[in-house]
């Protein structure tokens, strides 16, 4: 990946591992970030929102970024979202040929430099000025575990977190609907991690929005009918850290399947088919995210 | 054969003034706090009339040995065949192929299935029309339930436990959403509905030859749609015409079928009644958690529009009860006696 042309004494640092790289980089030749981010927030003299979507392996992290990318490309919900550079456009490209296909997107690689980035300018199109820098990556779960397990295993996702306006963080519903800790474990931990990343802020309360989803719903449609009891009655220990350490959060469900089958592949594994799409609560975290720091930008 | 599986509440407000659905914008959220339960109709008590009432029109013309005596009778049945005659279609004889692999890939194998002619519903089933069979103890008479469901019917209540589709609250519908299709029903619901009125589901071979219009003709013409062979999402309720949710069972007149069946494509996606096969590419099995019937046509969240054709099939666990899946009735030319001059 990455540098086009060497050119030893004209560098910049990526605005999110802050390592150097030329100026004709495409992209980080470190982390993989997009360095048109750092050109378009020097031209334009606005500072970038960066919102992350985290959570566990195969809580569905690939399939809801690329979805929600395609929604917000298809104009969903009156959003206006432009592709900063073609490689923004590789992740829902990926995600809706292989969905298209009946097939789901393999597995993100834990390796730094295989994550997809995506790199959007959206604006609502009733509301002409604000526009937000859109940078968010498709991270490895492992690579998150991993992180959250042994700080700056990662340090991208550290510098990424810490410079995240906002966060949407992905709970497998279907999982703790059928009375697994882990999803509750899992977010708990990195809940905590994200205070710990943040509280350098001196805050009391951290003020960085979070969007919690209850991924596969259409495992479990129960999540869609009350999203904010369910985590209260199946995931305490995420209730709990949310309302004595976040000042903005809220529950969402969300599906992008609307009905699943399984198969075998070549080496007898159960590999499950999604029969037909339907997506459900995918654009109204982000939403509510970005009407949250739009929120706190009027209020400063 | 009828048991009493839930303990009703009889209301004592039940309203005398026949229910009407309003057509309400697109997109209602059948769960929200602003629920406005459906009034209860006035039924007669002749059981001639009530049957005639509850839309059962075919099980009336099915039942004419007990129903002759009644001096009623041919009064009644003369307003059957008006109110057949209006509600469905004749789909003309035909030749559908069925894919049966998974990508349905040209070249991939099909199966040909002749269709014998046969009655459609010009609409599917909505929730005022389904709320006859709630409001008539439906859940309770076993006779149109296949006995493998009879230990689940329990299960299948509303919002507040009350028997019915999923969405519902207090067994009554939204009266914004009467004229909006039946969905939060599962196959068997489905099924159960279909007898009770003397009809039954079509078959997915029935429906594709509804859809896509492949008549015994030289011209071996196949639509992709309806309407035509090009998508048109002015023409139906998908993902892509921006609805957002269900609208009334009559909208989009300019997306009907030759014969004028509507919304075929698009709006909810339809139960049939053939269960759902498939194999991949290699000829193995794709199942699901449980036994799956075939759904058909798409729905307002349908986000491919190639999900919503003639042609694309897939399924859906029997017992589902999708916020998006209804289902519409068919009958045989043969039990159409008035068109048989019988």
């Amino acid at each position: 990946m990455t540098t086009a042309t060497y050119s030893p004494n004209a560098t910049m640092p990526c605005l999110i591992c802050e390592q150097k790289n030329t100026l004709e980089a495409i992209v980080c030749n470190t982390c993989g970030a997009p360095m048109a981010l750092i050109q378009e927030a020097v031209t334009q003299d606005r500072d970038p929102c960066i919102i992350t979507v985290v959570g566990d392996s195969n809580v569905g992290k690939t399939v809801y970024l690329g979805m929600l990318l395609d929604m917000l490309s298809n104009r969903a919900d009156d959003f206006e979202a432009i592709p900063k550079g073609a490689y923004s456009v590789n992740l829902q490209h990926a995600v809706v040929s292989h969905l298209s296909m009946r097939q789901f997107p393999p597995k993100t690689a834990t390796e730094v430099d295989d994550w997809h980035w995506a790199y959007y300018q959206i604006r609502r199109r009733k509301r002409t000025t604000n526009i937000y820098d859109l940078v968010m990556p498709d991270m490895a779960g492992e690579a998150i575990a991993a992180e959250v397990a042994n700080p700056k295993t990662f340090k991208v996702i550290r510098s990424l977190l810490e410079k995240s306006a906002g966060a949407i963080l992905l709970v497998d519903g279907a999982l703790s609907a059928a009375g697994s800790p882990q999803p509750d474990f899992f977010a708990l931990k990195l809940m905590s991690y994200l205070d710990g990343v943040i509280a350098s802020r001196h805050e009391e309360k951290l003020t960085t929005p979070v969007a919690i989803v209850l991924s596969k719903g259409d495992y479990c449609p129960e999540v869609f009918e009350d999203p904010r009891g369910f985590a209260q009655s199946n995931l305490h220990r995420l209730w709990n850290i949310c309302e004595s350490r976040f000042a903005h959060y809220e529950f969402f469900a969300t599906s992008v399947v609307g009905a699943l089958a399984y198969g075998a592949d070549e080496c007898g594994n159960v590999v499950p088919f999604p029969l037909h799409i339907a997506p459900r609560g995918v654009v109204e975290p982000f939403e509510w995210v970005l009407t949250r720091l739009q929120d706190g930008r009027k209020r400063r | 054969m009828a048991l009493k599986l839930f303990s009703r509440r009889k209301s004592d407000d039940q309203v005398a003034a026949k229910h009407r659905g309003r057509h309400e914008g697109p997109g209602h959220d059948p769960a929200s706090e602003s629920f406005q339960p459906a009034p209860f109709p006035a039924l007669d008590n002749d059981a001639l009339k009530r049957a005639f009432q509850q839309g059962r029109y075919c099980a009336i013309l099915r039942d004419q040995t007990n129903l002759k005596s009644n001096p009623l009778f041919a009064s009644v049945v003369n307003d059957v065949h008006r109110e057949l005659e209006q509600r469905m279609a004749l789909v003309p004889a035909g030749t559908v192929s069925i894919a049966q692999t998974l990508s349905a890939q040209p070249g991939d194998p099909e199966e040909d299935i002749t269709v014998e002619a046969f009655l459609l519903d010009i609409y599917c089933v909505t929730n005022a029309r389904f709320q006859h069979f709630v409001d008539a103890c439906g859940y309770d008479m076993l006779e149109y339930w296949p006995e493998e469901i009879w230990p689940h019917l329990i299960e299948l209540k509303d919002l507040t436990g009350q028997p019915g589709p999923r969405f519902w609250r207090q067994g009554r519908h939204d009266v914004r959403l009467a004229n909006h299709p039946v969905v939060g029903i599962s196959w068997y619901e489905a099924q159960a509905y279909s007898l009770w009125i003397g009809q039954r589901l079509p078959t997915e071979a029935e429906w594709q030859m509804a859809a896509s219009w492949h008549l015994h003709s030289s011209t071996n013409l196949v639509r992709r749609f309806p309407w035509g062979d090009a998508m048109d999402k002015k023409r139906c309720n998908i993902w892509g015409s921006r609805i957002g949710g269900s609208v009334p069972v009559t909208e989009y007149p300019n997306g009907a079928a030759p014969n004028h069946v509507l919304q075929l494509v698009g709006n909810v996606w339809e139960w049939t009644d053939t269960e759902y096969t498939v194999v991949d590419g290699n000829n193995r099995a794709i199942v699901g958690e449980m036994p799956m019937h075939v759904v058909r046509g798409g729905a307002f969240d349908t986000y491919f529009d190639f999900q919503a054709t003639s042609q694309f099939r897939t399924g859906q666990l029997a017992l589902a009860r999708a916020h998006n899946t209804g289902f519409r009735c068919a009958m045989n030319l043969a039990d159409a006696s008035w068109i048989n001059g019988g």
